[in-house]
C-alpha cells in the first residue's frame, strides 16, 4: 500500500528538477561561458582578485556567528529552564520581529548608529563624548559607528540571531528531564551536567543554528550596503553587482556565486561530520 | 523540577530581547512623529496613517506581498504535505537523495537561489518565446504569447519553491512520529485510501501543517532577496519597496504600515495564544466534543455536500483570483516607468492616471549602470525608461530601443532647439529629453571650514571620515577624471588607471564613509557627512530640509548631463508609453517636476517662466543663485562636459575598475 | 466447526530478491482460534498482512470462502485486525475509535436494497456500548487513547476491529507489550471473547505458551516455511523435528540411531520406545523432555552423569546434567546438590523420534543455557521484521 502513497512524491520531484536543480545548472554553465558565448575559465581565474572579499565575507560572517552562539545559547538555554507560559511567550517573541521586514529593522539601526543617529545624541547629551575628548585629547564631535564592519556585524548579529535561538532551544527543551537527573544521580554537579550532558545532547541544535546564521551572514548584501557604507564591498554585493548593480556581468556573478556555493557546502559538509543528524533539529 | 535561573542571567536574557526590540519600539515610535525624521521627534501625529493610504506605491506593494504569500503558503502546504508523505513513503534511499535535494532552497543562500532562478527564468522565456514563435507558424487555432518576463508569476513560482521545503521540514517529522499501523488499521476498518489519508493521517499531522505553514508565510512576507532577483519590474513587494526607499529616505508611512502589521500579528499571535493556553486550563474535556460534533456534521449527507462544497467554492476562488490577476495586467491598460529617485512630482502620477485611465508603473533605477543591468538581465521590464545621454548612445548601438512616433508626442514642439538632435541622438528619432542638470559638490557649510570650490575636497585626509562618493563607475570615475584635468570621456587606459589609483588611494586613507547614489539624501540632509559629489537637482531637494547645505560645480570643470525618456524595444505598452511621454513633455508637467526635482526642463516656455511661476506659487522672488544652479548659466556650462559612450572594452575597463575598487 | 473458511495455495512472498515465504500451503476453518507461531523473521506477520489485505503474496492465491481475494483491498475484506501496537488513532476518543468502521460502512436500504445508506447513528451507539460491555470499558467512552493504561487500550483495539463483526479476526502480538500478569489474564480473555463471538481468530505470536493455552490449531514457522500444524498437544508431544522441538517447551536433542521398530540407541545404548516407521538403522534425532526423565541412584540408572547446575523455579528444579560431553536440562522435584553423580531413567512414552532434518544438530544441548535466552533474542529482532514489511 506505501508503494502507491509514494507517488504523491512525483509532482514535486518535478517541481524540485525544474526549479531547484535546473537554476543551479543555469549557474554552472554560466560560470564557465564567455561574455560573448563559448567556453571559458576566465571567470575562474581572475576571482584572486576577490580573495580578499571572499576573506572579509567569511571573516564578518564567522565573527557575527560565533557572537550569536555565545548570545543564544545562554539564551535558549534559560529559556527552556522557565515555566511552560514563559516559554510560549518567549518564543513568539523571538518570531515576532520577522514580521517587520529586516530592511526596515536594518533601517532603524542606521537612525540608532548614525554620525548624528540617536545614540550619538544620546552621548552627546550625557556628556560621553565631550568625556572621551578631554580623556584621550581628541576632538570627535561623534563617534564614528555607522559605516563600519562593526555596524555590519551587529546587522548581522541582530537579523540573525533568532535562527541560532529557535534550533538551539528546540533541541533542549526536548531533553529527556530523566537524563539530567541520571546524571545527577551519577554525582555530576551543575557544571559538569551541562558540560557532559545537555551540551553534547544540544550540539544538533548549535550545528544547524550556525549554519541557519552562517549562510545569510556571508552572503548578504543589504545589510552591508546599509550598515557598511558600501566602501568594503561584502561578497553578497559583488555578485548583486553583476547581476542588477552597475558592472554587468552576469558570468562572473555565476563563478562567484559557485566559488561561494561550493565553499560553504563544503563548511557543511565537514562541520556535519562532528555532529551527526542535524535532522532533528529543526526549526520550530 | 526545573531549576530556575538566577537574576543575572534573567538580567541577560532580558537584555537580548531589549536587543531585539529596540529597533522596533523605535520604528512604532517615530511612525507617531510629525516630522518625517527617523531621529528627531517633532510631536504626535497621525498623518502618516493618514498618508498611508493614499500612497499607491506602498499600499500596491503590500497588496502584492500579501497576495503572493498567501497563495505561496497555501500552494505550498498543499503540495508540501503531499510531498512528505510521498518522500515518507520512499525507499530509504531515494528518500534521501530527494531529502537533500529537498533542502538546497534552505541550506543555499538566498542571493544564489536568487540569482539562479532569475538566470533560469530568462533562459526559458528566450526558449518559450522562440517556441512559441514556431508553435504559432505551424498553426492558427491558439496563440501563444511570445513574450514572457519575469512578474508576478514568477515571484510566485520563487516563493512556493523556497516554501516547500519548510512544509516538508515540519510535516515530515510529524509521519515519521505516527504509529506506522494506522493507515492500515484506517484500511481494515473500511476506509478507502483517500479516506484514511483525510480521517487518520491528517489529523495526525495537522500541527506539522500548521506550524509549516506558519513558518511559510513568516518566510514569504520577511523575504527580500529573491523576490528581488525574481519579481521582475511589475510587481514588487513591500520588501523591494522598502529597499528602494532605504536607498534615499524611508517615508515615515512605511514606519505606519509596518506598524499596522505587527500589531496584526501581534494581536493575532495573542489572541491564540489565549485560547489555547484556556483551553489547557479548562482541560481537554471541552474541547473533543466539539471538533467531534465537527466530524459529525461533515460526516452527515448535508455536511459532505458542503464540504464538498467548500472544496468547490475555495477552488474556484482560487481560479478567480488567478484570472483576476491576469486580467488586471492586461485588463487595465499600464505603463512601466523607470526613473530616477526623487525624480518626479508624484502627483503628475496621479494626475495622468486620472486623465487617461492608464495605471503608471513607476519604478526608480539606482544609476545608469544599474539600469543597464536590469534591462540585459531581463529584471527590468519596462516601457519608458529616462537614462542619461551617454546610456542612451549605447542603447540605441545595442539595438534596445524602439523610435518614437513623434505624431504621437505633439509636446515634442515645446521642447528647446538647443536641446534637440543631441549627440546621443542626432537624428532625434529615439528620444524626448525630461531635465538637465550638472554634477558638483553638495556640502555643509557648518561643517567645513570655508567654501569648497575644488575637487581636491573628495580626495584630500582634510574631511577624512566626512566625504561620500559615488556609487557608479562613470561619475565616481569622472570626479577623479575632472580633478586630474583628463577629458571625461578618456578612451586612454592609463588616464583611467591614473583616476582609478586616486580614488582607491582616498578610500584606503579612509577619506570616504561611504559609496552612496539616493542615500545621500539622509546622509547630507541629517548632517551624517559634510561632503558629497551629486547632481545639482538633488541639491535643491536637500536644501528644503537642511539650509546649511551648499552646491559648487568645481573650478576644475564637471558634467552636464542631459536625462531623455525612451522606450525600450518590442515595449508591450507602446501607445500608453507615448501618452506617457507626451504628458510629461507638457509645459504644465514640465513646470510642476521642475519646481519639485529641482532640475531644468528643455521646455523653452518652462525655462523662461519659472522665476516667475515660483514667485506666483511661493509668494516670493526666486534666488537668482538657485535659479543658476537648476539651470546652469552658459558660463558654467563652458567648463561642463557631457558623457559620451564609450568603446565596448573601455566600459569593460570601467566595470572591472569598478569592481576591483569595492574590494 | 470445520467448515472451512481461508485457503492459503502455494503462495511465495518475496522482498527485494529474498525469499520470505516458501510455499506456503494452509486452510483455516470457520471459528477457529489459530495461531502462527515462530521465531522473528520466520514470515508469520507477513502471511497474517497478506490475509488481511496489506500485502499481496509474489505468487499463489488467498482464498477467502472458495473466492480469490488477492487484490481485494483491506476495506473491503471482512477481516479485521488488532495491531502490534494497537494502532488506536490518537485524535479521537475510545467512543470514536470504535465506532470508526461502522462509520465507515454502507449496507442496502432495508427499504430500497439499491441504494446504499449508512449505518443510523442509534445502531452505531448501542453497538460501540454494546463493546464497550464485552471489553469491561463501559464509562470510558470519553476517554483518549493516551489516556488508558496498555491493557485498555489492548481491548479497544479489539473492540474497534470485533464491532464490525468481522468474520475473521487478525491479532498482530497483541500482547507483546504488556507485563507478564495483565498478558496471562488477557490470554484467558481473548480466547473467552472468541468464544463469546464465535468467530476465527488468526493469532501471531512468537510466545509458545500462549500458543498453547489459547489455539485450537499451531502453525510453527521458521525461515518462510510451515515447519508443523497441528493441535498444541500435537506439537507439543509429536513435535516433526528439532526446529518445533526445541522452540515448543524444553527439549534434549540428541543424536540417535532407529535398530529397529520401537527400539533406539543412544551413547551406544538402546532405549524402548513407541516410535516406528523408520528404515533399519536409520539416523534420527531423538527428543526426550525434561520432565519426562527421572531420576534414579546411578546403578539403577539408564545413563549416568553428573550434575553441573541446579536452579530452584518453584514447582521444580531445573538441573542441567553432563552425560559425556553433551548437557541435558531435567525437570525435577527431587534436589541434587551440583557436582553429584546421579542415573536416569526415562520410560519409553517419554522418548519421541524424529527423522533428521536440517535443524538437526542445532539445538537441544544445553550448555550455554539461559532462561532469558529466548526472550532476548526475540525482543531484539522483532522491529526487523516489521521493517521488511513495510518495504513491500
Amino acid at each position: 500500500m506505501k508503494n502507491r502513497l509514494s507517488r504523491l512524491s512525483i509532482p514535486y520531484v518535478i517541481w524540485m528538477a525544474l526549479f531547484v536543480v535546473a537554476p543551479i545548472v543555469m549557474i554552472v554553465v554560466y560560470a564557465f561561458t564567455a561574455a560573448g558565448g563559448g567556453f571559458t575559465l576566465e571567470n575562474f581565474s581572475r576571482m584572486g582578485l576577490y580573495g580578499v572579499v571572499f576573506f572579509r565575507s567569511f571573516r564578518l560572517a564567522l565573527i557575527a556567528t560565533v557572537i550569536c552562539l555565545v548570545i543564544g545559547y545562554p539564551v535558549s538555554y534559560m529559556m527552556s529552564r522557565e515555566g511552560p507560559r514563559f516559554q510560549r511567550v518567549a518564543m513568539v517573541l523571538i518570531m515576532l520581529p520577522m514580521w517587520i521586514n529586516f530592511l526596515l529593522r536594518t533601517y532603524s539601526w542606521m537612525s540608532i548608529l548614525e554620525n548624528n543617529g540617536l545614540l550619538n545624541q544620546l552621548f552627546q547629551k550625557i556628556g560621553l563624548i565631550g568625556l572621551y575628548n578631554s580623556l584621550f585629547g581628541t576632538n570627535l564631535t561623534y563617534f564614528p559607528m555607522m559605516n563600519t564592519q562593526g555596524a555590519v556585524v551587529l546587522g548581522m548579529v541582530y537579523n540573525y540571531l533568532p535562527f541560532m535561538i529557535l534550533p538551539i532551544y528546540s533541541v533542549i527543551v526536548k531533553l529527556d528531564g530523566s537524563l539530567i537527573e541520571a546524571a545527577r544521580d551519577l554525582g555530576a554537579n551543575g557544571f559538569h551536567v551541562f558540560r557532559r550532558v545537555i551540551l553534547p545532547l544540544s550540539l544538533p541544535g548549535v550545528l544547524s543554528g550556525i549554519t541557519m546564521v552562517f549562510v545569510p551572514a556571508v552572503s548578504t548584501f543589504a545589510i552591508s550596503k546599509m550598515l557598511g557604507g558600501g566602501t568594503e564591498l561584502l561578497l553578497g554585493d559583488l555578485i548583486e553587482q553583476q547581476f542588477l548593480g552597475g558592472a554587468y556581468n552576469p558570468q562572473l556573478g555565476a563563478a562567484i556565486s559557485l566559488v561561494m556555493m561550493v565553499i560553504v557546502v563544503v563548511c557543511m559538509v565537514v562541520m556535519n561530520r562532528f555532529g551527526e543528524g542535524e535532522e532533528q533539529a529543526v526549526m520550530l | 523540577m526545573k531549576r530556575r535561573n538566577s537574576v543575572m542571567s534573567r538580567v541577560f536574557t532580558a537584555l537580548v530581547f531589549l536587543f531585539l526590540y529596540a529597533p522596533i519600539l523605535l520604528l512604532i515610535v517615530f511612525s507617531f512623529n510629525r516630522g518625517n525624521s527617523n531621529t528627531v521627534w517633532t510631536g504626535f501625529s497621525l498623518d502618516w496613517y493618514r498618508q498611508l493610504f493614499h500612497n499607491r506605491l506602498i499600499m500596491r506593494s503590500v497588496y502584492t506581498t500579501l497576495l503572493v504569500s498567501l497563495l505561496a503558503t497555501v500552494i505550498a502546504t498543499f503540495a508540501g504535505t503531499f510531498a512528505a508523505i510521498g518522500f515518507y513513503s520512499l525507499r530509504r534511499r531515494q528518500r534521501a537523495v530527494l531529502n537533500t535535494v529537498n533542502s538546497i532552497p534552505m541550506m543555499n543562500a538566498d542571493i544564489v537561489t536568487g540569482v539562479a532562478m532569475c538566470l533560469f527564468f530568462v533562459a526559458f522565456f528566450a526558449f518559450w518565446s522562440s517556441f512559441a514563435a514556431w508553435f504559432n507558424g505551424v498553426q492558427h487555432i491558439v496563440t501563444l504569447p511570445t513574450r514572457l518576463t519575469l512578474g508576478f508569476g514568477t515571484l510566485l513560482i520563487a516563493h512556493v519553491t523556497f516554501n516547500i521545503p519548510y512544509v516538508i521540514l515540519s510535516v515530515g517529522p510529524k509521519l515519521r512520529q505516527m504509529d506506522k499501523n494506522l493507515v492500515d488499521a484506517a484500511q481494515d476498518l473500511g476506509c478507502t485510501w483517500m479516506q484514511a489519508f483525510w480521517k487518520v493521517i491528517l489529523p495526525e499531522i495537522k500541527p506539522g501543517i500548521a506550524s509549516g505553514a506558519l513558518t511559510a508565510f513568516t518566510m514569504s512576507v520577511d523575504d527580500f532577496i529573491i523576490s528581488y532577483f525574481t519579481a521582475g519590474s511589475s510587481s514588487s513587494t513591500l520588501a523591494m519597496t522598502i529597499y528602494g526607499m532605504t536607498k534615499k529616505r524611508v517615508t515615515p508611512e512605511i514606519n505606519a504600515i509596518s506598524t499596522l502589521l505587527f500589531v496584526t500579528v501581534l494581536a493575532l499571535l495573542v489572541v491564540v495564544n489565549l485560547r489555547e493556553a484556556h483551553m489547557e486550563r479548562t482541560g481537554q474535556q471541552e474541547r473533543r466534543p466539539r471538533s467531534q460534533r465537527l466530524t459529525h456534521f461533515f460526516d452527515s449527507p448535508r455536511g459532505r455536500w458542503v464540504r464538498r462544497g467548500t472544496a468547490g467554492v475555495l477552488a474556484a476562488a482560487f481560479l478567480v483570483v488567478v484570472v483576476l490577476l491576469t486580467s488586471a495586467t492586461n485588463a487595465q491598460p499600464v505603463v512601466n516607468v523607470c526613473s530616477w529617485g526623487e525624480y518626479i512630482d508624484e502627483e503628475l502620477i496621479t494626475q495622468f492616471e486620472e486623465e487617461t485611465g492608464i495605471l503608471v508603473n513607476y519604478q526608480t533605477a539606482e544609476s545608469n549602470e544599474a539600469l543597464y543591468s536590469l534591462l540585459k538581465s531581463g529584471a527590468g521590464d519596462y516601457d519608458v525608461i529616462v537614462p542619461s545621454d551617454y546610456m542612451i548612445s549605447q542603447l540605441i548601438e545595442e539595438d534596445m530601443l524602439s523610435e518614437l512616433d513623434y505624431s504621437q508626442i505633439p509636446n515634442f514642439s515645446l521642447v528647446d532647439g538647443r536641446f534637440k538632435n543631441l549627440s546621443y541622438d542626432p537624428e532625434n528619432r529615439y528620444t524626448v529629453p525630461y531635465a538637465w542638470g550638472t554634477v558638483g559638490i553638495i556640502y555643509n557649510e557648518t561643517m567645513v571650514d570655508g567654501p569648497i570650490t575644488s575637487w581636491s575636497a573628495l580626495f584630500d585626509d582634510q574631511y577624512a571620515g566626512d566625504v561620500l562618493m559615488f556609487r557608479n563607475s562613470r561619475d565616481a570615475i569622472a570626479t577623479a577624471l575632472s580633478y586630474l584635468g583628463y577629458s571625461l570621456n578618456t578612451t586612454d587606459p592609463s588616464q583611467l588607471r591614473q583616476a582609478f589609483e586616486l580614488l582607491r588611494d582616498a578610500k584606503s586613507r579612509g577619506v570616504y564613509q561611504s559609496f552612496v547614489m539616493d542615500e545621500v539624501f539622509q546622509k547630507l540632509e541629517g548632517g551624517n557627512a559634510s561632503i558629497g559629489p551629486y547632481y545639482a537637482g538633488d541639491y535643491l531637494t536637500m536644501l528644503e530640509n537642511n539650509e546649511d547645505l551648499r552646491f559648487v560645480v568645481p573650478e576644475e570643470g564637471s558634467n552636464w548631463f542631459m536625462d531623455a525618456m525612451c522606450v525600450l524595444k518590442n515595449a508591450p505598452h507602446y501607445e500608453e508609453a507615448m501618452a506617457w511621454i507626451n504628458f510629461i513633455a507638457s509645459d504644465e508637467a514640465s513646470m510642476a517636476n521642475m519646481d519639485y526635482i529641482g532640475y531644468a526642463s528643455p521646455n523653452t516656455n518652462v525655462l523662461e517662466n519659472y522665476p516667475a511661476y515660483y514667485e506666483e506659487v511661493y509668494g516670493e522672488a526666486l534666488d537668482p543663485e538657485i535659479y543658476e544652479i537648476m539651470a546652469a548659466p552658459a558660463e558654467i556650462l563652458d567648463r561642463c562636459e557631457a558623457y559620451l559612450v564609450l568603446p565596448p572594452d573601455i566600459r569593460t575597463l570601467y566595470n572591472d575598475l569598478w569592481t576591483e575598487l569595492g574590494i | 466447526m470445520s467448515k472451512e473458511l481461508i485457503r492459503l495455495r502455494n503462495i511465495c512472498m518475496a522482498f527485494d530478491d529474498e525469499l520470505v515465504l516458501n510455499n506456503i500451503n494452509l486452510y483455516i476453518n470457520d471459528k477457529e482460534f489459530l495461531t502462527l507461531l515462530g521465531p522473528s523473521g520466520c514470515g508469520k506477520t507477513t502471511t497474517l498482512r497478506m490475509i488481511g489485505g496489506f500485502t499481496t503474496p509474489t505468487s499463489g492465491d488467498v482464498l477467502f470462502d472458495g473466492v480469490r481475494i488477492n487484490d481485494v483491498p483491506p476495506h473491503q475484506r471482512q477481516i479485521n485486525t488488532v495491531f502490534q501496537k494497537y494502532a488506536l488513532f490518537p485524535h479521537l476518543n475510545v467512543f470514536e475509535n470504535i465506532a470508526f468502521g461502522l462509520r465507515m460502512q454502507r449496507r442496502p436500504d432495508p427499504a430500497d436494497p439499491r441504494k446504499k445508506v449508512k449505518i443510523p447513528e442509534e445502531e452505531i451507539r448501542e453497538r460501540v456500548m454494546e463493546m464497550l460491555e464485552i471489553i469491561s470499558l463501559k464509562g470510558f467512552e470519553n476517554r483518549r487513547p493516551d489516556a488508558l493504561s496498555g491493557g485498555q487500550q489492548q481491548r479497544v483495539a479489539i473492540a474497534r476491529a470485533l464491532v464490525n463483526r468481522p468474520k475473521v479476526l487478525l491479532l498482530d502480538e497483541p500482547l507483546g507489550a504488556l507485563d507478564l500478569k495483565l498478558r496471562k489474564d488477557m490470554q484467558i480473555e481473548l480466547k473467552r471473547i472468541q468464544q463469546q463471538v464465535g468467530i476465527t481468530f488468526i493469532y501471531v505470536t512468537h510466545d509458545q505458551e500462549e500458543a498453547l493455552t489459547m489455539s485450537d490449531t499451531i502453525v510453527v514457522m521458521d525461515k518462510g516455511s510451515i515447519q508443523q500444524i497441528g493441535t498444541p498437544e500435537d506439537i507439543y508431544n509429536e513435535p516433526k523435528n528439532a526446529f518445533v522441538a526445541d522452540f515448543i517447551g524444553e527439549s534434549n536433542i540428541i543424536d540417535g540411531v532407529m535398530v529397529h521398530d520401537q527400539l533406539v540407541q543412544m551413547y551406544g545404548r538402546q532405549f524402548p520406545c513407541l516410535d516406528g516407521g523408520f528404515a533399519p538403522n536409520e539416523p534420527v534425532d531423538v527428543v526426550i523432555r525434561p520432565e519426562d526423565i527421572d531420576i534414579v541412584p546411578v546403578e539403577q540408572g539408564q545413563l549416568t552423569g553428573t550434575v553441573t547446575s541446579v536452579t530452584f523455579k518453584g514447582m521444580q528444579y531445573d538441573i542441567i546434567v553432563d552425560f559425556k560431553g553433551f548437557k541435558w536440562l531435567i525437570q525435577t522435584t527431587d534436589h541434587s546438590p551440583e557436582g553429584a553423580r546421579i542415573g536416569i531413567k526415562i520410560d519409553p512414552d517419554g522418548i519421541h523420534v524424529m527423522k533428521k532434518s536440517q535443524y538437526s544438530g542445532m539445538f537441544g544441548d544445553y550448555s550455554s543455557f539461559s532462561d532469558e535466552y529466548d526472550e532476548l533474542d526475540d525482543a531484539g529482532l522483532e522491529p526487523d521484521e516489521e521493517e521488511s514489511g513495510d518495504e513491500e
